[in-house]
């Protein structure tokens, strides 16, 4: 009889797990599904599960709205945005830990203030900063943003990963001659590769997903993919044929990457939460 | 006890070491002159009229009258009201369920939590935007929601979705949970994983419940992580923007409109951007007042201990 209500139980539990995976998956599947339907049958209900996927909202988009340009800005724009992030964070983290006694430890929590400051308190006179300078419609709007935004928050989650490393073996790299510089670059450094990992892909996808910043201090030639998708939402329509496939070629590239990251991505996000 | 303090002073600054400053001059040099000296601007500029081209400072200057323009502002008050209901609907759901959720997960095998954790990670990596274009299409009144509803007989005016103003904010708040309820359950995984299990066994011989059990232990070690979730996730809902931006435009009636997008609207479609900024230093203010200062004050109390 026990058993019997255990084995009820289980039930109960795995069919809850199951509906909680589809209520996290099926928006995804809703969105990249439409992307492949005619316009006509993705206002049909109900949805048909099977379908002879169409191609011609992609083909649109590349041939006729620069998606490949979207595309390959987004690329420079989150990539060069993670090279200056992660080497003046890394960096500073390790500054940080090379102050006497605990002024960096306790220095440390407070870089987190930095998320407090709102994107579009920033935007506002950085466009008429960047609008005098003439360098509205360039890639450095985007990414001095996104690099500025992001410091604060890799440092911290760099500064959590470094004070696992102990200072006796820093100690003993510049007992042995070695200088500061070349403690980090030949200890320092390949002991923190998984946590450059977690910072990597933390920083990558906030900068390939923003919108804000990119939305004003960009144009025709700069834009990246999450602009290029906010053309077509409108206030009253939305083209969803087209939109579907741009949000599809958004958000597939940077799944796939998370979903290789995975461990790093996870390790990222609970490595301050959970130890610091 | 001699040899770490030794250890300490060798990595330490001694006088004229520079080279722990020289480490972290790129990133502030960058933080601030891309973030700081911007702000600083923008407060300012919100004590004028700024115009593109001839602004003389002299004739421009307006003290605070964009501050008392917004107190008198209809929308302007109506964004901050929805901005603090969004933001308060936000993250309580975001605490309530991703904790019930985590604890849900938690109670299955570790090989169970391993095999969905590539599923749950999925959301958090689709850009916000994205999550307001997805929800549209769910909420269309002609959409897969009502499609449903109606299946099972749920009439539409039950839940009017982003068409009344009286449901429109909470529709957004529930796209909102779908991103963010996952990111609570791997960080709170994370969390009931390091409490030790030594403790619920000695809670449970002494005859506490789940329920006692969950309150006395499993809140009170997680309190930390809490903070943490609610500076790296809980203040970005106060800023929310491309959520809303794609979802309801603000709409109906400008039920939806957050502080961000009113700035936003104000500074770029109006062109009107001394009052946007003002309106964005309120936005950061609520966010230092609201977040910053309960961080600090927690923060200086862990330092203390």
């Amino acid at each position: 009889m026990v058993k019997r209500i255990q084995w009820y139980l289980r039930i109960v539990k795995l069919s809850g797990l199951a509906l909680l995976m589809l209520w996290t998956v099926t928006p995804v599947y809703i969105i990249v599904s439409n992307a492949f339907r005619q316009t006509l049958d993705i206002k049909k209900m109900p949805p048909a599960l099977i379908f002879t996927p169409f191609f011609k909202h992609f083909e649109r988009l590349f041939a006729l709205d620069n998606f490949l340009r979207y595309f390959v800005n987004s690329i420079v724009i989150s990539v060069s945005v993670t090279f200056v992030t992660i080497a003046f964070g890394t960096l500073a983290a390790y500054g940080l830990k090379l102050f006497r006694s605990r002024v960096g430890e306790r220095l440390s929590n407070l870089l987190l203030l930095g998320k407090l400051v709102p994107a579009i308190t920033v935007l506002l006179p950085m466009y008429i900063i960047m609008n005098r300078l003439r360098l509205t419609g360039t890639y450095f709007g985007p990414i001095l943003a996104h690099a500025a935004m992001g410091i604060p928050f890799i440092t911290w989650i760099m500064t959590c990963f470094i004070r696992d490393i102990p200072n006796e073996l820093l100690e003993s790299a510049t007992v042995d001659g070695c200088s500061r510089m070349r403690a980090f670059f030949h200890i320092i450094f390949p002991m923190l590769t998984p946590a450059i990992a977690s910072a990597v892909i933390l920083i990558m996808q906030f900068s390939w997903n923003e919108l804000l910043f990119s939305l004003q201090l960009t144009n025709i030639d700069t834009y990246p993919l999450t602009v290029g998708i906010a053309r077509y939402v409108g206030a009253i329509s939305v083209d969803w044929g087209k939109s579907s496939a741009a949000a599809t070629i958004t958000i597939v590239p940077i799944i796939i990457v998370g979903f290789f990251m995975q461990k790093y991505l996870v390790s990222g996000m609970t490595a301050g939460a959970v130890k610091g | 006890m001699r040899s770490s303090r030794r250890s300490t002073y060798a990595l330490s600054m001694e006088k004229g070491d520079l080279l722990p400053t020289l480490l972290m001059a790129p990133a502030v040099a960058l933080v601030f002159f891309v973030m700081v000296v911007p702000l600083s601007y923008g407060v300012f500029l919100s004590l004028f009229n700024f115009e593109f081209g001839a602004f003389d400072l002299r004739k421009a200057f307006v003290g605070l009258r964009h501050y008392i323009t917004f107190l008198g502002d209809e929308t302007a008050l109506r964004a901050v009201a929805n901005t603090l209901m969004f933001s308060a609907g936000a993250i309580a759901g975001d605490f309530v369920l991703g904790t019930l959720a985590a604890t849900f997960i938690h109670s299955f095998s570790r090989s169970i939590a391993r095999f969905i954790r590539p599923i749950v990670t999925v959301p958090l990596l689709v850009s916000p935007i994205v999550v307001g274009l997805i929800w549209r299409y769910i909420y269309d009144p002609q959409g897969i929601l009502y499609w449903l509803m109606d299946q099972v007989g749920i009439p539409f005016e039950a839940f009017p979705g982003v068409t009344s103003a009286s449901t429109a904010l909470l529709s957004t708040i529930i796209a909102h949970w779908w991103q963010v309820v996952p990111f609570m359950i791997i960080v709170l995984t994370a969390g009931l994983v390091s409490i030790p299990v030594e403790l619920y066994e000695a809670a449970h011989i002494d005859g506490a419940g789940p329920v006692t059990a969950f309150f006395r232990i499993t809140l009170p070690m997680l309190k930390d992580v809490y903070m943490v979730i609610l500076l790296i996730s809980g203040v970005d809902t106060i800023k929310v923007f491309d959520i809303i931006f794609a979802l309801t435009g603000g709409g109906p009636n400008n039920s939806t409109v957050s502080l961000s997008m009113y700035a936003y609207s104000q500074g770029f479609a109006n062109s009107n951007l001394s009052y946007a900024m003002a309106i964005s230093v309120v936005v950061m203010t609520l966010t230092f007042v609201i977040f910053g200062i309960p961080f600090i004050r927690q923060n200086r109390n862990r330092n203390d201990r």
